[in-house]
């Protein structure tokens, strides 16, 4: 093979301007730094029966062997051998310092970046309980070090590490929040120099949903929160969790709980997003070597929850069936199962839930960074595929998530398969439906929002007419 | 000393030795060495979870059931391992040559007829299994050459060992032997540590479940 | 030196006719045989076949112990064969099995030696059949589970075969050329091995039958196949999922394999399952029998592996080029592809619906 088809067919994307001797000395590096017993246990515990790929909407879309989930640690693994594996020592006593090629990790990008999602589905069918999610996400670190991510994630990561946000800088934040207030006619609480609650928030809700903004605001009055958004804390999103760049990770949960400490809150929210739920609730222990005891972690859909059960929060009756998708860092990965179920109870809709669901469920297919990579667009719209077929056989009217991330990929493959479904958010549906004092959201052209599927307008018109266009052209897509 | 006797003797000591430190050591590295994070705030019993995990596991994954493959490792899988166990454990010369050399133990050997039938679940299991390998797509990407010689290790151990059953030739039971001694001597440094390892990896994908609470 | 070898074939038949013999007379020579026996042995207590003192000649008396005069409680009264003094099919089944003499070994032997020497003539003439060029797309062949399965049996048709070849060859063949004390040791490994692993063998064979049924039953096409040769000497020679020569493969497989396996358990259990006549009819229809598979497993190997060109492809991935398929399995190739297309269709319509 000459040096042009292989330029021409590179399936990969390489940052910074390293010796590729360097990137392997950084790759390996990050392979092994986050290595415990517990990566050792996984490492060492597994006999290859490939049950592993059973579970992998990204094998079961495709058939392609090499979606299989170990398979796709491969690097990692090797580094490990080298290293820590049973004959390492061997290596030391004849003076050898083995490596990785430049190849294999080039070769393994794409695996470890556009066809993982972390969802942790696999690990539910392993034999030996062998937690593949979470041996990828270091296996990133690795990558990351080496430079070799897909550019757009890179690039996301770049714009969190300088402007503070993939959505911009502070300054752009209170602009944001400020136009949103004007826009909805709510109160938004900015940079309170004492609050009891930190509310946080992903670039997506900024850019797009201003509606879902200002009714997660509603929510948050109406159960008498003293609560703020700060501008110099306020992204929720996590891209150091989701490239492998650990230093940025640590930073930007640190940035979070520092700042709740500092403003003397006692609980941080999480707004809907299932990465960042795993990335401050179930990670931040670990920048500060002991549990985050003093400040209550919570998810937004849990806060919802728990006030529907107390009884301080009541919807009136959407009717109608729905679906739920259920997010795999919020559900199978964030112990929060019921806390979407609670909700959708209280809005009195007729729960239809998929096959499989829960605990269970497939992936959206854009978790773990995958959305941002639009690389990997032709690969997640098979893996929509089961999403879709899933949601068909249950028949529902609504088609509901919890998560932006999953929403906003959910939306896109919609979009993109003309599915005649659309995507709407639990969160928006509360805050459109709930019994409360508090005055109404004024909206921009229109008046009420009816059964909460209102802000959707724009988006349902496009899926419609995307609908249309597929009945006419029904083999289009093939 | 008689090739024989070499085996019975410190060779059988040495190979035996090798394979209980390195196997320790290997677990001791496996579990003492390395990064310990901090964990957060439990949602739930981290030790519960843990049990659950290292139990659940035994059965295939609800969602797997109706999937061939599943049904295939699960059956094959047992086969092969219950066969391996009552053969190690109960077989009549076992017994009678870990009496001598290890500990006195307690249970009689099973009868001939069950020699034979669980040798025959455990190759049917190993052999399958083993074949699988080669024709999976899946698994043939994803074995090792560590995953083919701890098969083929295997199954030379047994099948040797089950040409020695007639306990007439010095030759044959020397053969067995020196090939168990080759087995012990890969294990602690191969795939087979799995005998081992497996409730730890079970264990701590639960113990990180249960804290979540949710289930894995 | 003539008539001996005259001699020999008359043995061969012979020895290939018993066998046919006694799957027709099977009942009768063990339940009604050994009932007869029993009673016979149970009602007179007499002490033996009279006149043993020479009133009667030698031909009678052997007459009357081939039809189960005894009377001597040994073997024991229960056993298959209570009340049998003497069997006398002992002496036949003994020439045959005698191991220099044997016309099985004889004829085993250099049998599966012109079968290997038509396999090398054929490759050196003809060499490895092909299909032109490969058309990139591939089609499913054999599923995993027919994968596994096949492999399975070879394995252990494999072990089954080389420890079986040993007993039977060992004296004659192997013994010279490694001595006493070696071709022991080797005869009770292989012994061990061959027992044990012969149950494994039916249970594999049983679930190949299941697994590879579907496609095997004659159909017209076999003829057409066969005037064309095959297709071994040029030319096209059309079939379906199977041709005439895998079919053929298949049954003797599952019928000469079945004889094996139902032969091979009656020796694991001789205490319990039969007689000794049976057990010596086992033994001989049982070495025939795998003479015969092992025989035709040679051609088979030999076109699955370098005989013909992506064979061995479709029996490891599960996938053949279509090409491999259209100058193979042309009937089934179309079938394939019509299948395919259909269910295009049907997914097309069930879009259109939606």
């Amino acid at each position: 093979m000459t040096s042009d088809t292989t330029e021409k067919h590179r399936n990969f994307d390489k940052q910074r301007d390293l010796p590729d001797e360097v990137r392997v000395e950084n790759a390996m590096a990050g392979f092994i730094a986050e290595f415990g017993p517990r990566a050792q246990s996984w490492m060492n515990a597994c006999v290859r029966c490939g049950l592993c790929a059973e579970a992998c909407h990204f094998y079961l879309a495709t058939g392609e062997e090499k979606y299989t989930p170990i398979h796709k640690i491969k690097p990692f693994e090797d580094a490990y051998a080298l290293t820590h594996g049973p004959f390492s020592w061997l290596h030391g006593l004849l003076g050898r310092k083995p490596k990785l090629t430049i190849e294999e990790l080039e070769e393994w990008e794409e695996l470890i970046y556009d066809s993982c999602n972390m969802c942790g589905r696999c690990t539910l069918a392993c034999p030996m309980g062998i937690d593949i999610a979470s041996l990828v996400k270091d296996a990133r670190r690795g990558m990351y070090a080496a430079g070799l991510l897909p550019d757009r994630l890179a690039r996301i990561v770049r714009n969190a590490e300088k402007q503070h946000s993939p959505f911009g800088s502070p300054e752009d934040f209170r602009k944001t929040i400020k136009e949103i207030e004007k826009e909805y006619g709510i109160p938004l609480p900015l940079d309170k120099p004492k609050a009891d609650v930190l509310m946080t928030i992903t670039p997506e809700a900024l850019e797009n949903r201003h509606f879902g903004v200002a009714s997660m605001a509603r929510v948050l009055h109406h159960l008498g929160y003293d609560w703020t958004f700060c501008s110099d804390a306020f992204e929720a999103t996590n891209f150091g969790y989701l490239s492998g760049n650990m230093e940025l990770q640590g930073a930007l949960t640190v940035r979070l709980i520092d700042k709740a400490r500092e403003i003397g809150a006692s609980m941080l929210i999480v707004p809907e997003c299932g990465h960042a739920w795993g990335a401050t609730r179930w990670e931040a222990a670990k920048w500060y070597g002991a549990p985050v005891d003093d400040i209550k972690i919570r998810h937004i859909v849990e806060v919802l929850a728990d006030a529907v059960e107390d009884g301080k929060l009541e919807c009136r009756p959407v009717g109608e069936s729905a679906t739920f998708h259920d997010p795999c860092q919020q559900i199978r990965r964030g112990g929060l199962e019921e806390k979407p179920r609670i909700l959708m109870r209280a809005l009195g809709m007729e729960l239809r839930e998929m096959d499989p669901h829960g605990l269970d469920a497939f992936c959206c297919g854009g978790g773990g960074g995958v959305l941002a990579n639009e690389r990997a667009g032709p690969l997640r719209l098979k893996a929509f595929e089961l999403k879709k077929r899933a949601v068909e056989e249950t028949g529902a009217d609504h088609f509901v998530t919890s998560c932006n991330i999953c929403e906003m990929t959910l939306g896109r493959d919609i979009e993109a398969t003309g599915f005649g479904k659309q995507i709407e958010s639990l969160i928006d549906l509360i805050g459109a439906n709930m019994i409360t004092d508090q005055p109404p959201l004024k909206a921009p052209g229109s008046g009420a929002k009816p059964k909460g599927v209102g802000k959707r307008a724009a988006g349902a018109k496009k899926a419609g007419k995307g609908r249309s266009a597929a009945r006419r052209k029904p083999a289009a897509k093939k | 000393m008689t090739l024989l006797e070499l085996l019975e003797g410190p060779l059988w000591i040495a190979s035996a030795s090798i394979f209980v430190a390195f196997a320790a050591f290997r677990l001791i590295v496996i579990l003492f060495t390395g990064r310990r994070e901090a964990e957060a705030r439990p949602a739930g019993s981290p030790f519960l979870g843990a049990l659950r995990t290292i139990l659940g596991h035994f059965l295939p994954w609800r969602r797997l059931l109706g999937n061939g493959k599943a049904w295939f490792v699960t059956i094959a899988g047992y086969s092969f391992h219950i066969g391996l166990f009552v053969l190690l454990l109960f077989a009549a010369p076992h017994v009678e040559f870990i009496r001598e050399k290890i500990v006195n133990l307690p249970w009689d050997p099973i009868p001939r007829w069950g020699f034979i039938l669980s040798a025959q679940f455990a190759f049917a299991g190993l052999i399958t299994l083993w074949l699988r390998r080669f024709v999976d797509p899946v698994v043939r990407l994803i074995s090792r050459p560590d995953d083919h010689v701890a098969a083929g290790l295997t199954f030379i151990v047994m099948l040797t060992g089950c040409m020695a059953l007639g306990e007439q030739s010095a030759f044959l039971r020397g053969l067995h032997l020196g090939l168990v001694e080759l087995w012990l001597i890969y294990f602690p440094f191969s795939s087979l540590m799995h005998t081992f390892t497996w409730p730890f990896s079970r264990g701590f994908t639960g113990a990180m479940a249960g804290r979540r609470g949710t289930r894995a | 030196m003539a008539t001996n070898k005259g001699h020999s074939a008359v043995r061969l038949l012979w020895s290939l006719l018993i066998p046919a013999f006694f799957l027709m007379a099977m009942p009768a020579l063990t339940g009604v045989g050994g009932l007869r026996a029993q009673e016979s042995g149970a009602a007179q207590a007499d002490p033996g076949p009279p006149n043993t003192l020479g009133k009667r000649s030698d031909a009678e008396i052997w007459h009357d112990l081939r039809l189960g005069a005894g009377g001597i409680a040994n073997p024991p009264t229960g056993s298959p064969e209570a009340g049998s003094v003497i069997n006398s099919e002992g002496w036949e089944w003994a020439k045959l099995r005698n191991p220099e003499k044997s016309p099985i070994v004889h004829y085993g032997a250099w049998g599966l030696l012109a079968i290997l020497g038509l396999l090398v003539l054929f490759y050196l003439i003809r060499g490895p059949v092909g299909h032109g060029e490969d058309s990139g797309r591939r089609i499913l062949r054999f599923r995993l589970s027919q994968r596994i399965v096949h492999w399975s049996v070879a394995f252990v048709f494999i072990l089954m075969g080389l420890t079986g070849l040993s007993i039977l060859f060992g004296r004659p063949f192997i013994l010279p050329l490694i001595g006493k004390e070696a071709h022991s040791i080797l005869l009770t490994a292989a012994m061990q091995a061959h027992n044990l692993f012969g149950p494994i063998f039916a249970l594999f064979l049983l679930g190949l039958f299941v697994h590879f049924l579907r496609g095997n039953f004659p159909s017209l096409v076999d003829i057409k196949w066969l005037l064309k040769g095959g297709g071994f000497f040029g030319g096209h020679a059309p079939a379906g999922r199977y041709n005439l020569g895998e079919k053929a493969w298949f049954w003797t497989a599952v019928i000469a394999g079945g004889a094996l396996s139902v032969t091979g358990f009656i020796m694991l259990f001789p205490d319990d399952l039969a007689t000794r006549n049976t057990i010596h009819l086992s033994e001989l229809i049982h070495a025939i029998a795998a003479l015969v598979m092992i025989g035709f497993s040679l051609g088979h190997i030999y076109l699955g592996t370098i005989g013909t060109r992506g064979t061995l492809k479709g029996m490891v991935d599960g996938y053949v080029d279509e090409n491999w398929a259209r100058a193979h399995h042309d009937r089934w190739l179309e079938e394939e592809l019509e299948k395919a297309e259909s269910g295009d269709q049907a997914r097309e319509t069930a879009e259109e619906g939606a």
